[in-house]
């Protein structure tokens, strides 16, 4: 490590943010490779090695956007990037003439992507050690409470079930009547991989939506027709409807208070949560990491103004293809002996609905820090209970 | 006694799964020599890898959490010689490499040896490409040859290849803080050297001489021919999306692969373009400069790195492979796959004839004129609130909550 990196380190370490190539250059120009800057924080000094040019980067950009304290700041300087990709690179400068190994680089040269790596691993660590949310007490069901299940699309039925259960009225019981929610084919996709982001291991959004369509298949759990007439077949066809306008939903539950919609999260904000939901596959067993996605890392996010949006939206062009396949699926629910609750039509996605919104590395890489450097002061908890009317795209939601 | 900590970060396709299968087999063997070798299953040092690198494999990294630190625990509570060895710690990074030093007990008391098993990159490369085809990869040979060529390694195949192969930076990350004659380079003999050659040199680098080993291997990781691999690459692309990595590992990569066309040992070989052995020289030449430099212990001879000239005469193209060949590699797979599927068959005709037995058991015990008695019983007291009650009253005291009796 040569004196003017450690001197950088330390300058880094005790939170500053000078780009490493202004920082050499000032030292070439000082003419001394002690450095122009005392080393105040100390870390570097009993460093052994020259942490990568990602964790440096990283806490630079972590500087930038808050104040990390010593302790984030180490943390940061030992922690590789989960998963597999680019080696933890050299600074140029700084490595010795080598012709092996990866290139060395100029930190801000390095993609956002590549910072987000870093930090998703400190940010599956931070959700491992917070934990999950207290489970609320269990509470004796309402014993007069209608009978029901709540199946299909899971962006919608989910946090609906959960606020029932809340409100002692759990699914299931005798005689159920089944509630296949749905809405049009090109939101209940864009519903389905935003679930997935929540669940864990989902493909990146347009790696999972693009054979899809190509294929005009349909994921298991919104092919309405398909739940539905599972359903018909298991409980009789009197007991399932399907539900396409969400808004008849409490009425048919039988509580007279709104349910609520799912997380209000950006496109960057679910594509960061899916991401830390990779790394979080490598600390703990799958069904831990659904939890503490679902209870602790999504409601946490949804708590900072800049994660909150309406997340990914289906490209333009592929709404041809889907029309073709929701108008499938409208004729066979035309003709099916349950009940439709809403127009049919509703089922098409609408030719003025919004589209081509796709997460962004950058806009990624802004909430990760702002994430690391913990929960934003002034965010009111308990705000992210439901979809605020007024919530408009946030900015970094716009088209590519 | 001092802790001696011989640590084996790599290379792939140098023998270290027939190492380390014999490792675990001789375990006991090797505890009454003093020497640890702390495994409670075979994978489990590349699982511990996996956690110490927090790396997904598959599915396999849940069975991994915590891994290394058991691993490393076991470690430091052995008075004498522990080896860990997996192939996969040769891409750790720097980070990692200080992690797993210190919970090694770098710096602590221990005496920590890395040791690095080498082949010259003539074999490597081709059998580094056959590696990710056995591992479901899709890629053609030329197109894996392109991007282990590009000096900036952006892609993921070269940053893996030269992470696990090339041996000065490998050496650089595990050995920067280690005196040269704590870091052991053990060279794979050139073609024809005989596997007992290399064996002996495992032994002499690990100090395993004086331990009677069974060496009777049951796991290794053989090299297929190239119509084989072309088969294998093909299979990869058509099922790659249905079939689940839990079932490909046991059905194409073991059964397939390893069992079935690893045994066509007439096909042709494949091997390194000839047209790239001037630029794969060029970089030995560097590589056994610098080692030199460094005064490793060396076991075998450097010159090993150097590998043979290839024959262009020999030389067979995966990507367009001789179509007969690859289609009497495919009947040798189908037939081997009906085989199975008899095996299974017959399996399940056998568990359903033990599955008819035991209902047919229990229906007898059903028929009992007490069974009936009790199940009218029950049946009259769960008629009326005062029987459910005294139901509940007897199975509570009886201390358990079935509602079988």
């Amino acid at each position: 490590m040569t004196p003017t990196a450690r001197a950088w380190v330390a300058h880094l370490t005790a939170g500053g943010t000078t780009p490493w190539a202004q920082w050499r250059a000032a030292a070439d120009h000082a003419t001394a490779d002690t450095g122009g800057e005392p080393d105040p924080g100390g870390t570097a000094r009993h460093l052994r090695y020259l942490p990568g040019a990602q964790q440096l980067e990283l806490l630079r950009r972590l500087n930038e956007a808050g104040r990390p304290g010593p302790a984030l700041a180490e943390r940061v300087l030992a922690t590789s990037a989960p998963g597999r990709g680019i080696a933890d690179l050299e600074l140029v400068g700084a490595a010795r003439d080598t012709p092996f190994g990866p290139r060395p680089v100029d930190p801000a040269d390095l993609p956002d992507a590549e910072l987000v790596r870093v930090a998703t691993g400190l940010l599956a660590e931070d959700v491992v050690a917070g934990g999950p949310a207290a489970p609320e007490p269990g509470r004796r069901a309402w014993p007069w409470r209608r009978r029901y299940r709540l199946v299909g699309d899971p962006w919608l039925a989910d946090p609906a079930r959960a606020e029932l259960v809340r409100r002692r009225r759990p699914p299931g019981g005798q005689q159920p009547t089944v509630h296949v929610v749905g809405a049009d084919l090109a939101s209940m996709l864009e519903h389905v991989w935003s679930a997935r982001a929540l669940v864990g291991a989902a493909p990146a959004w347009r790696d999972w939506l693009d054979p899809l369509v190509r294929r005009r298949r349909v994921p298991p759990r919104i092919d309405l027709p398909a739940v539905a007439g599972a359903w018909a077949t298991r409980v009789g066809p009197v007991r399932v409807r399907v539900v396409l306008d969400p808004a008849l939903l409490p009425g048919l539950l039988g509580t007279r208070a709104p349910l609520p919609g799912p997380l209000p999260l950006s496109a960057d904000a679910l594509e960061l949560s899916r991401r830390v939901g990779a790394a979080l596959g490598l600390l703990v067993l799958p069904e831990q990491r659904t939890r503490l996605l679902q209870q602790a890392w999504a409601p946490a996010l949804a708590d900072l103004p800049a994660a909150r949006g309406t997340g990914v939206a289906v490209p333009q062009r592929r709404l041809a293809r889907l029309t073709e396949v929701a108008t499938r699926m409208r004729e066979e629910l035309c003709r099916a002996d349950y009940p439709v609750l809403g127009d049919p039509d509703l089922l098409l996605p609408a030719a003025t609905r919004r589209s081509d919104v796709e997460p962004t590395d950058a806009g990624v890489l802004a909430l990760a820090l702002a994430m690391v450097l913990g929960p934003t002061p002034g965010a009111s908890p308990g705000s992210s209970a439901g979809p605020s009317p007024g919530n408009g795209p946030a900015p970094d939601e716009e088209e590519r | 006694m001092t802790r001696r900590v011989l640590l084996h970060v790599g290379t792939p396709k140098t023998g270290t799964s027939y190492l380390q299968d014999v490792l675990f087999r001789n375990t006991r063997a090797l505890a009454e020599a003093g020497i640890s070798y702390p495994a409670h299953r075979f994978d489990a040092h590349f699982l511990a890898a996996l956690d110490l690198m927090r790396m997904p494999w598959g599915g396999l990294e849940a069975e991994a959490i915590g891994a290394w630190d058991a691993l490393a625990a076991r470690v430091r509570a052995h008075e004498g010689t522990s080896i860990v060895s997996h192939e996969i710690l040769a891409t750790a990074s720097r980070t990692q490499v200080g992690r797993a030093l210190a919970s090694l007990g770098h710096g602590d008391g221990a005496e920590v040896h890395v040791l690095l098993s080498v082949r010259d990159l003539v074999r490597q490369i081709p059998a580094e490409w056959q590696e990710n085809v056995k591992h479901r990869s899709r890629i053609r040979y030329a197109e894996f040859l392109e991007q282990i060529r590009d000096p900036d390694r952006a892609t993921r195949i070269g940053s893996w290849f030269w992470g696990v192969q090339e041996v000065p930076d490998i050496l650089d990350r595990w050995g920067h803080d280690l005196p040269p004659e704590r870091v052991h380079l053990i060279t794979v003999p050139p073609p024809g050297g005989g596997p007992e050659l290399l064996w002996r040199r495992f032994s002499h680098a690990f100090g395993l001489d004086e331990v009677d080993l069974d060496l009777h291997a049951e796991r290794s990781n053989p090299s297929l021919g190239v119509p084989e691999t072309a088969l294998l690459r093909r299979i990869n692309a058509a099922a790659h999306r249905e079939l689940a990595p839990a079932d490909y590992r046991p059905l194409v990569r073991e059964l397939l692969a390893h069992q079935t066309l690893s045994q066509r040992t007439g096909s042709p070989r494949l091997s390194l373009p000839p047209d790239l052995h001037p630029w794969v020289a060029e970089l030995t030449e560097q590589w056994l400069a610098e080692l030199r430099r460094r005064r490793y212990d060396v076991v075998g001879d450097l010159e090993d790195l150097v590998g043979a000239v290839p024959d262009p005469r020999r030389w067979a193209d995966p990507d367009k492979p001789v179509e007969a060949q690859v289609a009497r590699a495919g009947v040798a797979a189908v037939t081997a796959l009906l085989l199975d599927n008899a095996r299974l068959r017959h399996e399940e005709e056998r568990l359903a004839g033990e599955l008819a037995q035991a209902h047919e058991a229990l229906h007898r015990a059903y028929l009992r004129p007490t069974y009936r008695l009790r199940e009218k019983l029950v049946a009259r007291l769960q008629g009326g609130r005062a029987g459910r009650a005294l139901l509940k009253v007897y199975r509570v005291a009886r201390g358990r909550s079935s509602l079988a009796a």
